[in-house]
């Protein structure tokens, strides 16, 4: 029972960081960009966030500064691949190594210090309720935050104007041209957004999960994000149910070591990457048939140079 | 059947030739140009050094002196430019077919396993070359079933190849840190999670005197391997012409997913051929910091060159040596080895952004 809870809670703490990026990348996607770069995207946001933390003691300042690095690098990304029309996935791996190399120079001053972190905060009455208090409501503030954030995005994209636009550009580019709405506008700003909110999500791992910062923290988190958002047809709230399974591959091991099962560690660090690549195994054509015209132009035929 | 308009038909390879006369003018702007982004990239560079509180033309001297002016780090660029060049291959053949195999550290990394794991399953069994060639042709063969896993999720279920590559990278890492902190660890080691050394006998032979193994004969014959193949075979031919247009392929009766998967299994082998040769010239024993990373500047040497395997070759020994100097900058100025990284990422950025053509408004 209490394993059940263990894992269920730590699916949210866990998962929390990959919705964030995953969120950021289905806006991406969903305006014909895919940012690989999501993984620096992340790692920008995590040593911006914590650096900040660090200086001001304010753990908001933090996500703010985090929010700013993510859109920085993601801005990068956008005018490579919008403007110059440069390869997608390469831009994105290149956008990791920089990310890479610069958090690791500038973030060595922070490795092992101490921030004003984003605690877990029991919701009073709330949080009493039988697994799913300690489950949903005893949780830091970004993961509140996160609960708002998927169901926000889906009406942002399906209800709106601006919504609109994005998929446009990510289904039909000339459209956009057609009513005299530039393609270029909406996909940077929908490029820079999904880095901002990838910013968010390193930011969630430095600041409230592991509340600390070490090299290449992210390990991997940004590319599950980014497989995510195919598995989950590029729907916010999929997107969500996804990066919590994500999080509950993260939260068996621990979980299971504290009861003293002996398991290989490794075998089971493996898991998300596993379900991931499972999940797209069996989900993948179908929800493929979801894919933004654009975007699945980008995945049938990456050209060369 | 002009199927690659946009690439032509490789340049003669390893060393451009001064092109005939028409060319010069377009010859001598690419150089103009690329001198610019190097450039660019080396000043935005200093600068985020000099925001750190290091000298830059320090920082450049040291890393100069460090390696290339010292004998025995011009032999640590050669054998870590090897693997890096067949990691680099590993992503040109693909990418030819127009696949993005980002797999290429997973593939190295599965590749050394297999031959470290033949070499403990067969001990002195063998005699040593025997037992050298077995385990190259492991590894070749586990990095291109590696491969295949990417390649058949991309022909079955149309996941995109590079999303599937690099999930494999992280399961590969993790098998290889499951096995050496268990099974396969070294018990007369000194107790790091690492398998036993690889059987003397087994061991890629050095030039006399040097580190720098036979095994980086076998990266240039790779290289020219695929550069000829390209060049001369209908398989070469027919992948280029699936790269340029796979519909256009298709209708001519081409079969595509054939091409695809073999193009796919070709890169894996090439990566894992470089895992293997890795393990066998330079490593010795597998270890949790084994592919360091050659995988993703495979990655990087290949889109730096174009997918030409001529330049790969230069792009990779610019890279490893970037790489050395970034070891150096750790003990030289203090400053992070991934240091180097930025260095490596900033020049590909104005690669990408400023010596391609520009296409109008796509985004392939």
């Amino acid at each position: 029972m209490s394993l059940v809870v263990d894992v269920l809670s730590g699916a949210v703490r866990g998962g929390t960081s990959v919705m964030y990026a995953g969120l950021g990348e289905t806006v991406s996607e969903k305006a014909g960009v895919v940012n690989l770069g999501t993984e620096g995207c992340m790692l920008v946001g995590a040593l911006a966030g914590f650096a900040t933390a660090h200086a001001t003691g304010s753990p908001w300042l933090g996500v703010l500064a985090a929010v700013v690095g993510g859109a920085a690098l993601a801005l990068v990304h956008a005018v490579l691949v919008v403007t110059r029309g440069a390869n997608q996935f390469a831009s994105g791996l290149t956008l990791l190594f920089l990310a890479l190399g610069l958090t690791s120079l500038y973030g060595s001053d922070f490795v092992g210090k101490e921030i004003n972190a984003l605690n877990p905060i029991a919701i009073p009455g709330l949080s009493d309720i039988p697994v799913l208090g300690p489950v949903l409501f005893d949780q830091d503030a970004l993961t509140y935050l996160s609960y708002l954030a998927a169901p926000a995005l889906w009406y942002l994209m399906a209800r709106t104007r601006p919504g609109l636009l994005l998929r446009t550009a990510g289904e039909r580019a000339e459209v956009l041209t057609v009513h005299g709405y530039r393609t270029t506008t909406t996909r940077y700003a929908a490029v820079v957004a999904g880095g901002a909110l990838a910013g968010i999500g390193g930011a969630h791992l430095s600041i409230a999960y592991a509340q600390s910062w070490f090299e290449n923290m992210i390990v991997g988190r940004g590319f599950i994000a980014v497989a995510l958002v195919i598995f989950a047809s590029w729907q916010p709230l999929r997107v969500m149910a996804g990066a919590y399974l994500f999080g509950a591959a993260l939260a068996l091991s621990p979980a299971l070591q504290a009861r003293g099962v002996g398991i290989n560690q490794f075998a089971l660090d493996v898991l998300p990457f596993l379900v991931t690549l499972l999940v797209l195994a069996f989900l993948g054509r179908r929800t493929l048939m979801n894919a933004p015209d654009e975007l699945r132009r980008v995945f049938d035929n990456t050209a060369t140079t | 059947m002009t199927a690659t308009t946009e690439a032509p038909p490789s340049p003669p390879a390893p060393s451009p030739e001064p092109a005939a006369a028409p060319r010069w003018r377009g010859v001598a702007e690419a150089a103009t140009r690329w001198a610019v982004a190097v450039l660019g990239a080396v000043i935005v560079f200093g600068a985020i050094l000099v925001s750190k509180g290091a000298n830059p033309v320090t920082v450049f001297a040291d890393a100069w002196q460090a390696t290339l002016l010292n004998g025995y780090a011009v032999q640590q660029i050669l054998i870590k430019a090897g693997p890096l060049a067949l990691g680099a291959l590993a992503v040109v053949v693909p990418s030819r077919a127009g696949l993005v195999n980002v797999g290429g550290e997973g593939q190295i990394i599965i590749g050394a396993v297999a031959a470290g794991g033949l070499d403990l399953a067969l001990g002195d069994t063998l005699p040593g070359p025997l037992m050298l060639l077995v385990m190259l042709v492991g590894g070749l063969a586990a990095g291109a079933a590696w491969a295949g896993i990417a390649a058949a999720m991309r022909l079955l279920v149309s996941v995109n190849e590079a999303v599937t590559t690099l999930l494999l990278n992280y399961v590969a890492l993790d098998l290889l840190l499951a096995l050496i902190y268990q099974p396969w660890k070294d018990p007369d080691g000194s107790g790091q999670p690492a398998s036993r050394p690889v059987e003397e006998a087994a061991k890629m032979p050095v030039f006399s005197g040097t580190q720098v193994h036979v095994g980086l004969a076998l990266v240039v014959l790779a290289a020219v391997g695929v550069w000829a193949v390209f060049r001369y075979t209908a398989w070469g031919f027919r992948l280029q012409a699936v790269g340029g247009n796979p519909e256009a392929a298709r209708r001519a009766g081409l079969p595509v997913t054939r091409l695809l998967l073999s193009a796919m299994l070709v890169g894996g082998a090439l990566a894992g051929l470089a895992g293997a040769i890795h393990l066998t010239g330079v490593e010795y024993q597998l270890r949790p910091g084994f592919a360091a990373q050659i995988g993703y500047l495979g990655f990087l040497a290949s889109w730096l060159a174009k997918h030409r395997p001529g330049p790969v070759l230069l792009a990779s020994v610019v890279l490893a040596a970037l790489a050395v100097a970034g070891d150096s900058l750790q003990i030289d100025s203090g400053l992070p080895a991934a240091t180097a990284n930025i260095l490596a990422g900033l020049i590909l950025v104005a690669v990408l952004g400023w010596t391609g053509t520009r296409k109008k408004g796509a985004t392939s």
